[in-house]
């Protein structure tokens, strides 16, 4: 039989643990994973750049001005990829971010206000594009980036 | 009272990851600007004591890209019997090397080699040649280009 304080103890911690959200649930992806295929190109041109504009991101206001970082990693990277928040509820989009392998973590939303924790939400709109002169991925493979969306303090 | 300095480090509230993947296709594309061409050979062609009869013609160019790597442009045309002769020299390509001049007949011949991952253009020099021996007459030739494997 657990004693009577160690049981009030453990509903406690419950209820804490219940009131506040853990850190997996203050920001997340909505869309999945994304494939983007770049398919055309003219003569005398480039490649025609494609746009996915089907997966959001999703993320809790904090009790203090927060941002929106992106950081990518992408191992033998030949292709170009950059992302833009558009449609933002709140805060103040950056320019358009460059991914490549490596990068150090870049502003993506900037300035989210303090206030009502529900969602807020943003398009990521992604834009694919490569050169005549960088191949294609029948010879040299799919560009794979992992993309990664921290909320942080700003 | 021992105060202790540490490097700012700003809150972190969570994270969120997910895969973009970046495929490209085999992109070819190959286009002739500057329409067709008309190879007028006249009086003002003729020398007088020699047979043969030249124009030469330099309106159209030929742009391409590819995202192939070792590839090659070959022209054909679709005329089999032809009465005079047209030929065909790839002027001053922005990549690759031009080969050397291709008299035009319904087999593909190499026009601009090494080409390979690029985008460019050159001018198309045609030189029509007619003998005076042969008479007049027309010949209409639907020329095509192919960018092809080297």
């Amino acid at each position: 039989m657990i004693p009577f304080r160690f049981r009030l103890t453990g509903i406690l911690a419950l209820t804490l643990a219940a009131l506040t959200p853990g850190r997996a649930q203050q920001i997340s992806i909505v869309g999945g994973n994304l494939l983007m295929s770049v398919t055309t190109g003219s003569a005398g041109a480039q490649p025609v750049a494609v746009t996915s504009t089907t997966s959001s991101l999703h993320w809790k206001r904090q009790n203090v001005i927060s941002k929106i970082t992106v950081a990518a990693s992408c191992p033998g990277q030949r292709f170009s990829l950059a992302v833009l928040a558009t449609n933002l509820t709140y805060g103040v989009a950056a320019p358009q971010v460059s991914l490549f392998n490596g990068m150090l973590a870049t502003d993506f939303v900037l300035s989210i206000p303090t206030g009502n924790p529900l969602n807020k939400t943003c398009t990521l709109r992604y834009t694919a594009s490569s050169t005549f002169a960088q191949g294609n991925s029948t010879e040299l493979g799919n560009d794979v980036y992992s993309i990664t969306y921290t909320l942080v303090a700003q | 009272m021992l105060l202790t300095a540490h490097p700012a480090r700003a809150q972190v509230y969570g994270s969120a990851a997910h895969t973009v993947t970046v495929q490209v296709s085999v992109i070819t594309a190959v286009q002739v600007a500057g329409g067709s061409v008309s190879l007028n050979i006249s009086n003002a062609n003729v020398v007088a004591g020699q047979d043969q009869m030249t124009a030469v013609d330099q309106s159209t160019s030929l742009l391409w890209g590819t995202n192939s790597s070792a590839r090659k442009i070959s022209v054909a045309t679709n005329l089999a019997a032809p009465k005079f002769t047209l030929q065909l020299f790839a002027l001053n390509p922005t990549q690759g090397t031009a080969a050397a001049q291709v008299t035009l007949s319904t087999i593909a011949h190499d026009l601009v080699l090494n080409i390979g991952r690029s985008t460019g253009s050159c001018t198309l020099q045609y030189t029509g040649t007619a003998l005076a021996s042969q008479g007049t007459g027309n010949d209409t030739h639907v020329i095509t280009f192919t960018v092809a494997a080297q």
